[in-house]
């Protein structure tokens, strides 16, 4: 959860990440060379704010592919600096301790460790959110929704925090509370429009499953959020990939059952012809360069799977 | 008066210039820096909030400028329920710190140690202002007062005379001369984008900024003023809530794309 903020290495794309945390050794060994020149003190001081950042996310990355040794010099470096008491620091320790944890009784001794330091100060909010996140990965998910929710109740500007209880919640099948939360976090951020993809998925998935009553209806805003989130990033890979899909499924299931809308009956099939020609378009493209940039891989393949399955691939 | 279309000339020594107009002009410049580094040594970061409750009623009332301002990405109906589950809840104070004394007169900030912190806050920054202002404009009128340093390469109206002649009591003087407390005053709101190009744009010298943050504070930051009721706030919110008019971004959605995007 907060090892997520404020990373431009999208921390899902393991390859990228792995490739930055084994620059550590050079970035670190630069850091420490310009501290000895006589200087940097003073030619050094406006950098600083972004070289911690960059301290911070080789942390981040060094965990994520197990190079522990690596982590524990970059979080000296930050403790050293911002010192042992500041909150975001306490929350970068426990993210440590918890990755070095090796059993369960590990990590709850850091779930108690996390207790100890909330009765001390009850909005420390990087420690609060770790507990929640350690909580999750303890599979205790609803003891982390409730501790969630009475974060949210705090601090209900938090995009982060409502993007995680969506998660949660999605993965407790409560399709309808995601929905909510991603509408709250759409609230705070009206454009981002990776939000909108996200909702537009949690929709398409909610109304293709067979308990839902009226499925159509939960399509048809799906779609929505699709076009909202293509009108937000015109060359949206995923945006697209899900309005394809979700027009094509709607153009199976308004044949059927009458169609309420009448603009609707004509704008559908266009609409989809340019889904899946500007799918094919980008996936065309991308494949040119992607051996320079091998980060988006696989969703350039899973989109041209879904142009195989319809049969419009040239 | 001084006779229209003839031309006014004061034999200047040159001098004036180089002892007058630049040392003025330095001392500005180096104060309004003294100044940015004092203010951020002294800046003292807003408190954050020390308990969850605290944080809830500091933060509840952006969910309704957010709901305001952004509520175009929801359908409409979701947009009503939230809409009038924030408006009974500001309306019976659920998000206050604590319910019970609602109503009541707020606290003194002279009492109540947080405020105290932000008066503080306050009148340190004013501190930073007025006392350089103070000592260099005395110190500019005990040595150059009533000296007129420069002539301005323009015509102005007579309205401009109070402003680039005061320290100097002549009637007939032309408005063109410009004398030595004017040229102090000139620096003074002047040099803000000289400031800007040293010390970067948001720096404290610039002390229009920092008078127009004390009246709006940014989101993250506390939003109340010390000694002000938040319940008061709610009720506001909740108002303007009521008279707001929704309308849903995803309406004809598919038409705009289609319209903006598929036609390229």
């Amino acid at each position: 959860m907060s090892n997520t903020k404020n990373e431009p290495i999208h921390s899902s794309d393991l390859l990228a990440t792995l490739q930055y945390s084994q620059q550590a050794p050079i970035l670190l060994g630069r850091q420490s060379n310009s501290k000895m020149a006589p200087l940097s003190l003073i030619t050094s001081a406006a950098a600083q704010p972004e070289e911690y950042a960059t301290i911070e996310r080789l942390f981040f990355a060094c965990l994520q592919t197990g190079d522990d040794k690596s982590a524990l010099i970059c979080l000296d470096k930050l403790t050293k600096f911002f010192g042992r008491s500041n909150e975001r620091i306490m929350g970068l320790h426990g993210l440590y301790e918890e990755a070095i944890a090796g059993d369960n009784s590990a990590l709850e001794k850091c779930l108690r460790e996390y207790d100890d330091i909330l009765q001390q100060n009850p909005v420390n909010l990087p420690v609060l959110k770790r507990r929640i996140a350690l909580l999750r990965s303890l599979s205790r998910p609803a003891d982390a929704i409730s501790s969630l929710i009475k974060l949210l109740e705090a601090t209900p500007t938090d995009t982060e925090a409502w993007c995680e209880l969506a998660d949660l919640y999605r993965f407790q099948g409560m399709s309808s509370q995601a929905i909510f939360c991603l509408e709250e976090a759409l609230l705070i951020t009206p454009n981002a429009w990776n939000v909108h993809a996200c909702l537009a998925e949690l929709l398409y998935v909610c109304a293709t499953s067979p308990e839902n009553g009226e499925p159509s209806k939960l399509l048809r805003r799906s779609m929505r959020h699709y076009c909202r989130s293509i009108e937000l990033c015109d060359d949206y890979l995923r945006g697209f990939y899900g309005l394809a899909l979700v027009t094509s499924l709607l153009l199976e299931t308004e044949e059927s059952c009458t169609m309420e809308e009448v603009s609707l009956k004509e704008t559908l099939p266009r609409l989809n012809a340019f889904a899946f020609q500007k799918l094919e378009a980008i996936v065309k493209s991308r494949f040119m360069d992607y051996q320079g940039q091998k980060c988006c891989q696989s969703e350039l393949i899973a989109a041209k799977e879904l142009l195989n399955r319809f049969g419009k691939s040239s | 008066m001084a006779l229209q279309g003839t031309e006014q000339t004061i034999l200047r020594d040159p001098a004036l210039f180089y002892w007058i107009l630049i040392p003025i002009t330095i001392v500005m410049i180096l104060t309004g820096i003294l100044r940015h580094y004092a203010t951020v040594l002294m800046n003292s970061p807003p408190k954050p909030p020390s308990t969850l409750a605290e944080s809830r009623e500091r933060y509840s009332i952006f969910r309704g400028v957010n709901l305001r301002s952004n509520g175009f990405v929801l359908p409409p109906e979701s947009f009503e329920v939230r809409k009038s589950y924030l408006i009974s809840a500001y309306k019976n104070g659920a998000f206050l710190k604590d319910p019970e004394s609602r109503g009541q007169p707020p606290a003194n900030p002279m009492t109540d140690p947080a405020g105290m912190d932000a008066m503080m806050g306050m009148m340190k920054g004013n501190m930073m202002m007025m006392i350089p202002q103070t000592l260099i404009m005395s110190w500019i009128n005990a040595f150059f007062s009533g000296f007129v340093i420069l002539k301005l390469p323009f015509p102005l109206t007579i309205r401009f005379k109070s402003m680039l002649q005061s320290g100097v009591m002549t009637r007939d003087l032309d408005v063109r001369w410009v004398s030595s407390l004017s040229w102090y005053f000139l620096n003074l709101f002047g040099l803000q984008s000289v400031f800007g190009f040293i010390l970067g744009s948001d720096n404290a010298a610039n002390h229009m900024a920092s008078q127009m943050a004390g009246m709006n504070p940014t989101a993250g930051m506390n939003p109340f003023q010390p000694g002000q009721d938040p319940d008061k706030l709610y009720l506001n919110e909740a108002e303007n809530l009521e008279v707001m008019e929704h309308f849903c971004i995803y309406d004809g959605i598919e038409e705009r794309i289609l319209h903006n995007l598929a036609s390229k």
